[in-house]
């Protein structure tokens, strides 16, 4: 007879469990904190970390637990099946040896921190790829609409819309698939840690768009900080989840899809709008508001700090959130000085563009650089930019 | 030994095929299964003295799918 009831007992695996979150959460509390200043002293650097976190920790722990949940819940199942065994067959000396589920625990985090490095080298690897790829803004630019496209052609994919989409998931070559699965039925404790590392192969549509956006990245640090970023958000979901349930019900892994997809979509159409952003296109978001509700916040700025130009020159002040007043006007045919003033600025607003006039200039956090503006045609408009596309601004002619 | 192909028409990502594919490790008489995502189809290659068309569906109805013969 086997009894009920069991002393209560701490189970290693909450304790476990706990530790991952509280880990997630230091990160996060690190990042959040602020008036942080990065490792290369931009708050830039950061906010990518931070939607990248908040990304893994929202979507991509369930996302990916849908896609490799099966390879960890097999890799379990064996391991449990083996003490299960292995226990049985001892002999009845053994009486006080409960069976425990601390097998269950330690395969899992095995699992996700061989995830977590080999994700972080993998971000390294195509941060390395993208910096022969981002040679300059444009080429940036180009890569995000790409990544965008590339992001809402998965949400698409994912709400079913036709299936031309289904070719924006990639789908692994079949020996490696066949190769993971049957390492998964390995039942040493290496068994984890290596599926854990295969994971890279079978990434989920969240986990692919963000390793776009490392490849988007062109440097190995920040591609690495990214995916390291990515994958810890999703540790502590995919963690729990996977020690309750190991596989969400269909039903619910249909709902969740849904919601998974509307934040893809969403992280599409804002990195393709920074990508028009650095290529200078009326056609994004900001540009087109900007002209069509000159009401807005950035607008009564302007108007209420005169910004017309006084001997031929103009200000603009770059602050770590964005530049003011984002729209400024000036005389048509005269050539004037920009002058872009920075005073402790850490954001990615430094890293100055204008897209039309092939103008980049990466700003000192605090000085005054002057930039030379040819005289433009009457009623033209400059569309200026951060790299990243995130902060914009526009220079009426009139 | 025989080809057979089915349509899959609920798979939602590649894991769908993966967890397929499985079914060649667990199926007495299969050969080889190669399903794919993209085309919402499964090739499976059995031995049919050993294994039924019914019983593929039903494995593959067990995995949470529809397997429809093409």
């Amino acid at each position: 007879m086997i009894p009920k009831k069991q002393n209560p007992t701490i189970d290693p695996v909450i304790i476990v469990a706990l530790g991952v979150v509280l880990m997630a959460v230091a990160f996060a509390l690190i990042v959040f904190k602020p008036n942080t200043q990065s490792l290369n002293g931009s708050s830039g650097v950061w906010s990518q970390l931070i939607v990248a976190f908040i990304t893994g920790i929202t979507t991509g722990g369930l996302s990916c637990l849908a896609v490799q949940g099966g390879l960890l819940a097999s890799s379990l199942a064996h391991q449990i099946e083996q003490d299960y065994v292995g226990q049985a067959g001892q002999t009845k000396k053994s009486k006080q040896q409960t069976p425990t589920r601390t097998s269950t625990a330690l395969p899992i985090l095995l699992f996700l921190s061989s995830k977590l490095i080999a994700y972080t080298l993998l971000g390294a690897l195509l941060g390395w790829l993208g910096s022969y790829l981002t040679l300059s803004p444009m080429t940036r630019a180009i890569l995000m609409i790409t990544i965008g496209i590339f992001m809402i052609g998965n949400a698409l994919r994912m709400f079913n819309v036709h299936p031309i989409f289904r070719y924006f998931s990639i789908e692994p070559p079949k020996f490696i698939t066949r190769y993971i699965r049957r390492t998964a039925k390995g039942t040493d404790t290496a068994t984890p840690l290596f599926l854990g590392a295969l994971t890279v192969f079978i990434p989920c549509g969240v986990t692919q768009a963000m390793m776009a956006t490392a490849l988007g990245t062109g440097s190995v640090t920040m591609g690495a900080a990214l995916m390291f970023a990515f994958v810890l958000g999703t540790s502590p979901v995919f963690f729990i989840i996977a020690y309750l349930t190991t596989e969400l019900g269909a039903r619910l892994e249909k709902l969740f899809m849904r919601f998974v997809a509307v934040v893809l979509l969403i992280l599409g159409f804002v990195t393709m709008n920074g990508g028009l952003n650095v290529l200078g296109s009326p056609l994004s978001f900001q540009n087109l508001t900007r002209g069509l509700l000159p009401s807005n916040g950035d607008s009564a700025t302007v108007t209420g700090s005169s910004q017309s130009p006084v001997g031929g020159e103009i200000v603009l002040n770059v602050k770590n959130d964005g530049y003011f007043p984002s729209k400024l006007s000036a005389p048509a045919d005269t050539a004037l000085v920009l002058n872009l003033i920075t005073n402790q600025t850490y954001s990615c607003a430094r890293d100055f563009v204008i897209p039309a006039l092939n103008v980049y200039r990466l700003l000192p956090d605090t000085g005054t650089v002057q930039v030379n503006i040819p005289a433009q045609a009457k009623g033209s408009k400059l569309f200026f930019t951060c790299s990243m596309g995130m902060y914009t601004g526009q220079i009426v002619f009139q | 030994m025989i080809k057979k192909t089915f349509k899959i028409p609920d798979m939602t990502c590649s894991n769908c095929a993966m967890k397929l594919e499985s079914l060649e490790d667990t199926l007495d008489g299969v050969k080889e299964i190669n399903a794919s995502y993209h085309k919402q189809n499964m090739v499976i290659e059995f031995d049919d003295s050993k294994l039924t068309e019914e019983q593929i569906i039903a494995a593959v109805k067990k995995k949470g799918y529809l397997a429809i013969p093409a």
